[in-house]
């Protein structure tokens, strides 16, 4: 199981002064998996992605992937091992188009040569409906292209393990359809993808397993059937009482 | 979804190869001057080519790294003083010694970034300045190069006027060649794609794989190397430094303002800038206080309105880049 194992949280915890945003939260994600993170707003879901990419350091806990510890790493670092991911409210480079979004991670994360990043690039923008924006400043597109690009920059990137944090909401269900397409073919390429989303619909149409957190503290975790069969799951998160 | 058949990716655009063209022509009628223009017009050049090599290696440092140094003339006075000790104390040709002077501010801005890293916006801008002050202070109190009274660089004294005219503009050549071409070169390598990353956001760009910390580092050794360059030469041409004039914070004032009315972030801007303070002062420089009162207000108004500066001015009635650092995606044939 341990060579499945690609990402691994040990009591992972991090507090702002004296509130605990993520407390002592353990679990495996396996290589090719779809975790899904499910949880009320101020659960700890993006900032436990926060410290998975390094953007925060953890008060506690240890954190591995591949076997290798990542704690003392830091962001850029961690993105050229193989960490992608995109930001709950997109943070795009605004003076810079599409492309050239892309091409930053290409270049400087997955290593890329000029002409092999720009034919890579360029598929990505295509694969994520972004080909006609391509020159656009990206400071200049709407929200919804915005959010497109911060799937594609982190797929620039040539990511194993792929965060995605909340990137279906607004969408329509045609667009979500794709989306759910686009991140099924990533899992089969071999893409490992873990997914904060409150789009209920579109999470459980491809997540493998689903990990709840409520507080800062893992309530819930298993396949998407039991987990929302679970009480303490339909009481927090869809305020249902047994 | 859309299929790619045939793509390519354009960078060079005709406004830039008008502009590459006319660059080429002005360095060539630079470094014909001694043979075409007056002494006066060459000391002008001179006075020119240091403007545009300081601004735009501020313009690096606060228009793409988010480094805003107000201390940028420490760098100056340490290229400058070496550059008077090695060619007065040490009998180096002072040709040779104008390049050997920049080890000075690359040495002192090992420390100084170490010591500033952590701080952040005005902190570190008050930091660099304190630097700055520091080293004149240090520099005024110095028995070897003469204390407060400053040094005279007599070895030239051994050169003709015309030599030492056909120097000068060959190593204003070189300067512009380090610090136009240097940027140009830089923003548009993978480094300069990490830049302007980091210059729009931060954050985002560490987690794009981009080592913040250690790039920031470079470019402001690069740019202290680079604005070293320009004050050894320009107090070579002026044959004295003293601590008040090679540490002066007149620098750092001219650099903001040159790189912010030209436009911040832009290798154009720091150009256009250069010659609107350089032309200002030659035309207005005699009204004293009225004229730097109407350079501030100008500061202001730009600051206010028009963030781009000059070049971002024109830049909203075209996109004519003279040095285009952009990639731009051209899909020629798709499915």
């Amino acid at each position: 199981m341990s060579d499945q194992v690609l990402l691994s949280a040990r009591g992972l915890t991090k507090r702002f002064g004296a509130v605990t945003v993520v407390d002592d939260v353990t679990f495996d994600v396996a290589r090719g998996e779809v975790l899904g993170i499910l949880g009320p707003n101020g659960a700890g879901k993006t900032t436990l992605f926060n410290l998975i990419s390094g953007d925060h350091a953890a008060n506690g806990g240890e954190l591995s992937l591949d076997g290798s510890h990542l704690q003392a790493e830091p962001p850029f670092k961690r993105c050229q091992r193989g960490i992608g991911r995109t930001y709950q409210v997109p943070q795009p480079f605004g003076d810079m188009t599409a492309f050239e979004n892309l091409m930053v991670p290409a270049m400087l994360s997955a290593k890329m040569k000029e002409a092999e990043a720009s034919d890579y690039c360029a598929g990505i923008l295509a694969d994520c409906g972004l080909l006609a924006r391509a020159n656009t400043l990206a400071g200049g597109l709407t929200l919804l292209d915005r959010k497109r690009l911060e799937l594609a920059r982190a797929l620039a990137g040539k990511p194993k393990l792929l965060l995605l944090d909340e990137i279906a909401g607004g969408l329509t269900d045609a667009e979500g359809a794709e989306l759910v397409e686009l991140i099924r073919r990533l899992r089969d390429r071999g893409v490992t993808i873990i997914w904060i989303e409150h789009v209920l619909h579109a999470l459980m149409a491809v997540a493998d397993r689903v990990l709840v957190l409520n507080f800062g503290v893992k309530i819930a975790e298993g396949t998407p059937d039991t987990v929302m069969q679970d009480p303490e799951v339909q009481r927090v998160y869809m305020g249902i009482e047994a | 979804m859309e299929t790619i058949k045939h793509m390519r990716v354009a960078r060079a655009t005709t406004s830039s190869r008008i502009a590459m063209t006319f660059g080429i022509m002005v360095l060539f009628a630079l470094v014909a001057m001694p043979w075409w223009a007056t002494s006066g017009n060459i000391r002008w050049a001179i006075e020119l080519c240091c403007y545009i090599a300081i601004a735009q290696m501020w313009n690096l440092l606060a228009g793409y790294a988010g480094l805003v140094s107000v201390g940028q003339q420490a760098f100056i006075g340490v290229a400058g003083y070496l550059l008077f000790v090695l060619a007065q104390n040490f009998g180096v040709n002072p040709f040779v010694a104008v390049f050997l002077s920049v080890i000075a501010p690359a040495v002192l801005a090992v420390p100084t970034y170490l010591l500033l890293r952590r701080l952040d916006g005005p902190y570190f801008a008050i930091g660099t300045w304190v630097v700055a002050e520091a080293v004149r202070l240090a520099t005024s109190n110095i028995d070897y190069v003469n204390a407060g009274a400053g040094m005279t660089l007599r070895v030239m004294t051994q050169y003709s006027q015309h030599e030492r005219e056909v120097a000068f503009v060959l190593l204003c050549a070189v300067l512009l060649l380090a610090t136009i071409g240097g940027s140009y070169w830089l923003l548009r390598s993978r480094h300069g794609l990490a830049l302007t990353a980091m210059r729009d956001n931060p954050v985002a760009a560490a987690s794009q794989g981009v080592n913040v910390g250690r790039l920031r580092f470079c470019i402001f050794v690069a740019a202290a190397v680079g604005t070293g360059l320009a004050g050894a030469i320009y107090y070579m041409a002026q044959l004295r430094i003293t601590p008040g004039a090679g540490f002066d914070p007149f620098w750092a004032s001219m650099s903001i303002f040159i790189v912010m009315v030209g436009g911040i972030g832009s290798i154009e801007g720091a150009i256009i800038g250069a010659l609107i303070y350089f032309f200002a002062d030659r035309l207005f420089g005699e009204f004293g206080s009225a004229y730097l009162i109407v350079l501030g207000l100008l500061t202001l108004v730009i600051a206010l309105y028009a963030r781009g500066g000059v070049w971002g001015l024109l830049q909203k009635l075209g996109d004519h880049p003279w040095f285009p650092v952009r990639r731009k995606l051209i899909v020629e044939d798709k499915a």
